[in-house]
């Protein structure tokens, strides 16, 4: 009973385990494994695993690091950072939801939020600190950046995503796919994919109703 | 007057065209335009190009590696000529650094860093927090013990420095931490813990960087009282944050992620 689709469904996988954005291949290297199995030994906890996976997507990361910082101190805590926690935290690692590179962009990205909102501590509390140094009149504490606080807590509300709305949403989001698209890059019908959109959206709408407000009180 | 399909306001918050006649409706009605507006503060916040997918590969500095070495204590290293090759030998890319949503921040004024090893402690407070919420099915066991209470280590020291122990993402676990001299001069961290058993594995404290790019580990704790003897010579400037993580019977000496409750000291 599959006949009639099955011209369609060789060429395109009728449901994804994972969708991602970033699973750039790491360049030949003649000397380890393929990355499937670097992201199944990370996981497993496999030191070398997570030299390899420095060799390989370290670079990536700093790139993202670099674009959104400048080269610096930053970048490099962002990077740093990326590599520590994805180790420490590689339990949270699932080999057969998306493949290890795209987990340490997802990991980057955290880290990337997390330094723009300790950068937004840092202003409020110079702000505050020239204001008494100037005798101003008091004028509250300086408002929170709320697209930052937002960033870092919708990031974790996409951790807790399932596929394949997690990689929609990313598409979306950080590949700047239209439904379409990504309806032909997943091969999802259009209605699936759009029906995750608004879900996801919704969900992400919630969340700020729900813990925005009292975050940005 | 019929709206606008829930999915069609989804992908006008993304941006995306809508066939004429929806899009005229929405033009002319606040309640699609408010869900919209309501919808978009999401892809506002996320949808943002310093979290676009990767861009231009840009090698880490030499001295990067040394960092994670030290806080994950693994043993192995990348070969530094293959990550060296994994980027144009530039290193920077063409374009400025985006504008970043902090306000305005200037850029560090501090150059790039050389390869020191390891590198100098900063500013994160973050450290592993966000590496514990990526653990899924964090789960401590609910009902904490009453903490036990500051007693000064039976006043066998001085107190030189003392923190209280905050609980973390959603942990119950919660405490204080107090450091005293001995008359011999040796530091004793005494952590008292107010947490319920954990599900799996068991409490370990640790001391940090503020950057985590160093990290002690001091022992197993139990709930109530414990006292650890730190090593002789210990900078608590430079290790000034006290963590407790749970850790697995796994054998693995470094630690899980997965942080319950933490402090500063001062
Ligand atoms: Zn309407």
């Amino acid at each position: 009973m599959t006949d009639l689709l099955g011209p369609r469904t060789s060429q395109r996988p009728r449901t994804v385990g994972w969708v991602t954005t970033e699973a750039t291949p790491a360049a030949p290297d003649a000397s380890g494994p393929d990355d499937a199995e670097v992201g199944r030994r990370f996981a497993a906890g496999d030191e070398q695993a997570l030299a390899w996976a420095y060799e390989r997507w370290a670079a990536q990361v700093h790139g993202m690091a670099v674009r959104a910082f400048g080269p610096g101190p930053d970048a490099e805590d962002v990077t740093q950072q990326t590599f520590v926690s994805a180790w420490t935290g590689r339990s949270g690692f699932r080999p057969e939801q998306g493949p290890l590179p795209a987990w340490l962009v997802g990991v980057a990205r955290h880290k990337i939020a997390d330094t723009w909102a300790r950068r937004d501590r840092q202003r409020r509390a110079a702000e505050a600190a020239a204001a008494e140094a100037q005798r101003l009149p008091a004028v509250g504490p300086a408002p929170v950046d709320s697209a930052v606080a937002d960033r870092v807590l919708l990031l974790g509300e996409l951790d807790r995503l399932g596929q394949p709305q997690r990689g929609i949403i990313e598409l979306a989001f950080f590949a700047d796919l239209t439904h379409t698209q990504i309806a032909e890059r997943t091969g999802l019908p259009l209605g699936t994919v759009k029906s995750h959109i608004r879900r996801t959206l919704e969900r992400l709408r919630d969340r700020l109703e729900v813990d925005g407000a009292a975050l940005h009180a | 007057m019929r709206h606008c399909t829930p999915e069609d306001l989804g992908l006008a918050a993304l941006g995306e065209p809508l066939p004429a006649d929806e899009a005229a409706h929405l033009a002319g009605c606040a309640r699609c335009g408010d869900e919209v507006a309501a919808l978009r503060r999401g892809v506002e916040a996320l949808a943002v190009p310093e979290l676009a997918a990767p861009g231009p590969p840009v090698a880490p500095p030499p001295g990067l590696w040394a960092g994670i070495a030290a806080a994950t204590g693994v043993g192995v290293a990348p070969r530094a000529h293959v990550v060296a090759a994994s980027a144009p030998p530039a290193g920077v890319p063409d374009s400025p650094p985006l504008p970043v949503g902090a306000g305005p921040v200037p850029p560090p004024a501090d150059p790039p860093l050389a390869p020191v090893v390891p590198l100098r402690p900063r500013r994160s407070r973050v450290l592993l927090a966000a590496a514990a919420a990526l653990v899924a099915g964090l789960a401590i066991g609910a009902g904490a013990v009453a903490l036990r209470g500051g007693d000064d280590a039976g006043g066998s020291g001085v107190p030189v420095a003392a923190a209280t122990l905050d609980p973390l993402a959603e942990s119950d676990a919660s405490g204080r931490a107090e450091v005293v001299e001995r008359a011999d001069g040796t530091l004793v961290l005494e952590v008292d813990l107010a947490a319920g058993a954990p599900a799996e594995g068991y409490y370990e404290a640790w001391l940090l960087t503020e950057s985590v790019s160093g990290l002690i580990p001091l022992g197993v704790v139990r709930t109530g009282s414990e006292q650890f003897e730190l090593p002789a010579g210990l900078d608590l400037g430079e290790y000034p944050v006290v963590d407790v993580s749970i850790e697995q019977l796994d054998g693995d000496p470094t630690h899980s992620g997965v942080s319950v409750a933490r402090g500063q000291l001062a």
